[in-house]
């Protein structure tokens, strides 16, 4: 396997890999409560919410790039586009979801 | 930076509050009906037109936030297996002791020396060798 080969060469610490996976999937779960109390603040429905919830998660993934991995995705992700840009989108789905109805019945009712 | 941080999380906390409760004075503020949005299907209309403010000062109080939640996370550890052993060799327990022998220095010096490999009859061999003449001293020996 050619995976297994490159991993011979250059091997990886498997622990620095579940931290730094423990450590996104924090942050994704507390910012998109946050987008949900954006998203009933701002009063949005439907197909809108659901936009701004994706269009918030492709930004945290920006700062996380720009701010955590110094632009260098490569020394801390062994799969950079399958972790920290198309990581985990629907897990925070349900945090979102929860805090919008909240706000949305908070600020509209 | 961990000041820093907690500053913007707690601006944009207060900004993000500010603007929840802006939003739910609207309401007992105006009675008058909005317009709908020609632009967007009824299924889609948002049936309220939000303030420019408050949709701002949200969008806003938002972004620090992120930006607040980001910088106050946990530093990603690198995962190349060299830049790790490099730290470890650099930390400040392996620099403090000089002495090899006495367990300082390279953690990993047992495995890369190999005292057990060594091929001391070899060695004594290529030396005998140069003391009596002629010759390096680096030369290979047998096992």
């Amino acid at each position: 396997m050619i995976d297994e080969r490159e991993l011979v060469k250059h091997p990886i610490v498997q622990d620095s890999v579940q931290h730094n996976a423990r450590t996104v999937s924090n942050i994704r779960a507390l910012t998109a409560s946050l987008f949900g109390v954006a998203a009933g603040t701002l009063g949005l429905e439907s197909f809108p919410g659901f936009i701004f919830y994706f269009l918030g998660t492709a930004v945290v993934s920006l700062l996380i790039f720009t701010l955590k991995a110094d632009s260098k995705p490569e020394a801390y992700f062994y799969h950079p586009v399958g972790d920290l840009w198309a990581g985990d989108m629907f897990g925070g789905l349900m945090s979102f979801v929860l805090t919008w109805t909240l706000l949305y019945g908070l600020c509209k009712a | 930076m961990a000041a820093i941080a907690t500053a913007i999380n707690v601006l944009g906390v207060l900004f993000l509050s500010h603007a929840a409760y802006e939003h739910s004075l609207l309401t007992s503020a105006s009675t008058s009906l909005p317009p709908t949005h020609s632009l967007l299907p009824a299924s889609l209309d948002p049936k309220i037109t939000l303030p420019l403010d408050i949709t701002l000062e949200t969008l806003f109080s938002v972004l620090l936030l992120c930006a607040g939640m980001v910088l106050s996370s946990a530093d990603l550890k690198p995962i190349q297996w060299r830049v790790w052993a490099g730290t470890l060799e650099a930390s400040q327990e392996a620099r403090e002791v000089k002495e090899v022998g006495v367990g300082g220095g390279n953690p990993y010096q047992a495995l890369e020396e190999r005292a057990g490999f060594w091929d001391v009859r070899g060695v004594g061999k290529a030396t005998r060798g140069w003391m009596d003449g002629g010759g390096d001293k680096k030369g290979k020996g047998r096992a």
